[in-house]
Parts: C-alpha cells; sequence; structure tokens
C-alpha cells in the first residue's frame, strides 16, 4: 500500500480523522522525543513534552499552513515547549531551596546496566550543543538522512554534516573512559 | 562500537517494546476531544449547512403553496359570482325587453301616438 504524504494525513486530521492523526503520531512520536530529550536531558520530560506537542499541534493544525512540511513545523513546537519547561523549571529552582534527595527515584541499587549506561550517554550528550545533540539523535537513534533533517529543521544539508561530525567527535572524546571501562568489564 | 548503536539506550523503547504503543495510545486517548471537535466544525461546513437549510425550505414551499391552492379553491366554491355579461348580450336584452312592453299596450303603439299628436295641432 502506498504511503500516505503528511500533507494528505494533516489534512484528514484536520476534519477530525483520527486514523490519519495516528498515523502522524506513530511517524513522528520518537522524533518528537528525540528532540524533547536533547533539550530537556531527562526521559520524563522529553516524554510529556512530546504527549503534549501532539495534542497542542491538533489544535492548531490550521496554523501549518503547509502541511507537506508538518515535520518541520511539528518539531519547532516540540522545541518551543521542551525550552519552556526548561525556562519554567529554572526559575522554579531559582525560587526553591534545592531538593536533598536524587532526582533517580530508583536509587543507585536498583539501576540497571541499561539505565547506568543510559545516564553516561545523556551525560555525554550535555556536552554538545542543542542543536548537535538534536541532529545526533535524529540520525543516530531515529534514523534519519541528513536530507531530512535538513528539510524538517529548516537548515542547510551541509551544516547538518557538519553539526554531526563536530557532535560524534565530542560525544567519542567524552565516551572514550567510558569504552575502557567495558573493555575492563 | 558503531555511532549508531551507540544511542540504543536513548530510545525508551529499547528496554520496553510495548513503549512506543503505549505513547500512541496516550496521545490519541488525550486527543479524542479535540478530534470530535474537529469532526462536528467538519460537519457544519458552509455547503453542508445551505443543503440542511434547502431540505427543510423546499417542503416548507411545497406546504405552503398547497395550502393556498386549497384556499383558494375552497373560497371559489363558497361565494358563486354571477356570470359577467358581454355588451352585446345587455343590448339584446334590452331592447327585447323595450319591444315587449310596447307589444304589450296597443294604446302606447307608435302610429297611434303620432295620431294624437298631429289631432291637437289640427
Amino acid at each position: 500500500m502506498k504511503e500516505r504524504t503528511d500533507a494528505e494525513l494533516v489534512r484528514r486530521a484536520r476534519d477530525g480523522d483520527g486514523e490519519a492523526f495516528g498515523v502522524l503520531v506513530e511517524r513522528y512520536q520518537r522524533a518528537a522525543y528525540s528532540v524533547a530529550v536533547a533539550i530537556t536531558g531527562r526521559h520524563q520530560d522529553a516524554e510529556d513534552v512530546a504527549q503534549e506537542a501532539f495534542i497542542v499541534a491538533l489544535e492548531r493544525l490550521e496554523d501549518c499552513r503547509n502541511p507537506s512540511r508538518f515535520a518541520g513545523w511539528f518539531l519547532t513546537t516540540v522545541r518551543n515547549r521542551a525550552r519552556n519547561l526548561i525556562r519554567r523549571e529554572r526559575l522554579r529552582a531559582a525560587s526553591q531551596i534545592p531538593p536533598s534527595t536524587p532526582s533517580d527515584e530508583r536509587g543507585p541499587a536498583a539501576r540497571s546496566a541499561q539505565a547506568e549506561l543510559r545516564e553516561r550517554l545523556r551525560q555525554a550528550l550535555d556536552g554538545v550543543s542543542e542543536v548537535q545533540r538534536e541532529i545526533v539523535l535524529l540520525h543516530d537513534l531515529e534514523g534519519w538522512k541528513h536530507k531530512e533533517i535538513a528539510d524538517r529543521l529548516g537548515i542547510p544539508s551541509g551544516t547538518v554534516r557538519s553539526h554531526l561530525h563536530f557532535a560524534r567527535k565530542a560525544l567519542r572524546a567524552e565516551l572514550s573512559d567510558w569504552k575502557d571501562h567495558e573493555e575492563a568489564v | 562500537m558503531s555511532d549508531e548503536r551507540d544511542f540504543g539506550p536513548m530510545d525508551p523503547g529499547w528496554d520496553d517494546p510495548g513503549y512506543w504503543s503505549a505513547f500512541r495510545t496516550s496521545v490519541m486517548e488525550r486527543a479524542r476531544f479535540e478530534l470530535a471537535r474537529r469532526r462536528e466544525a467538519a460537519r457544519l461546513t458552509v455547503p453542508a449547512v445551505l443543503f440542511g437549510w434547502s431540505r427543510g425550505l423546499v417542503p416548507a414551499t411545497l406546504a405552503a403553496a398547497a395550502i393556498a391552492g386549497f384556499m383558494v379553491v375552497s373560497e371559489g366554491n363558497s361565494v358563486s359570482d354571477p356570470e359577467p355579461l358581454a355588451l352585446e348580450e345587455i343590448v339584446s336584452e334590452e331592447s327585447q325587453a323595450l319591444g315587449a312592453v310596447l307589444d304589450q299596450d296597443s294604446d302606447w303603439a307608435p302610429t297611434a301616438f303620432m295620431a294624437l299628436v298631429e289631432g291637437d295641432q289640427r
């Protein structure tokens, strides 16, 4: 069966077609999460932001003037909401006493090796810029091609390659001790 | 170790195969109201509204026309106006009536009237 275009799905979703909207969700849920986690750095926040962004996007579908460029428009919504969340949290943190308990509810004893690796990767990603994190996650986690990222984020393809190159270089350096650790284990 | 495999653990579905399905279900559940609102709005487009009006308007017009027709017919039956007469009929009827009057009284015949007038002069 021929894959339906974003433009077609958006037009149908505007008329309340739940099946069409469901396809859009399935198509962009990973990308939305990647963009959100690149900014918030936390799983739970990224999940909330990504889900919320889908609902906001549905409510404002008429603002998407070019439905064939839905992905770029939608990911901008995700990015803005993630940044707003960070801004709000910074303001809240500035007005509150810092919590004495660590943010990881599971505690060190319950942390699996996978969770530890995930945390290590997150820390490594913190070392690169926001746009680089976004590009690395969309490319390496979601499997988007350079051109897809360029089209959907609205930046030149060469810039995408450049960001990816420098981000990977930084991440390799950051994770080199982890690789040594893995080999030692 | 390839770069692409490095980020696998960052994917929530990496150690939870049902994660993305649950994510989608959650979004769809939250979107239910807005989708229903949009379906209703799409149903109420301008052509649909006009079509809806026309559906009500046509039977109403037909009913009004039927009632008006019935009233005209029933009014025609209750008040029986006399048939209007043509001009020729009026003239001929009046001349016939005059002739009949003259014939009925021979004393008032034209010849007798003339004899009276001439006798007076003499």
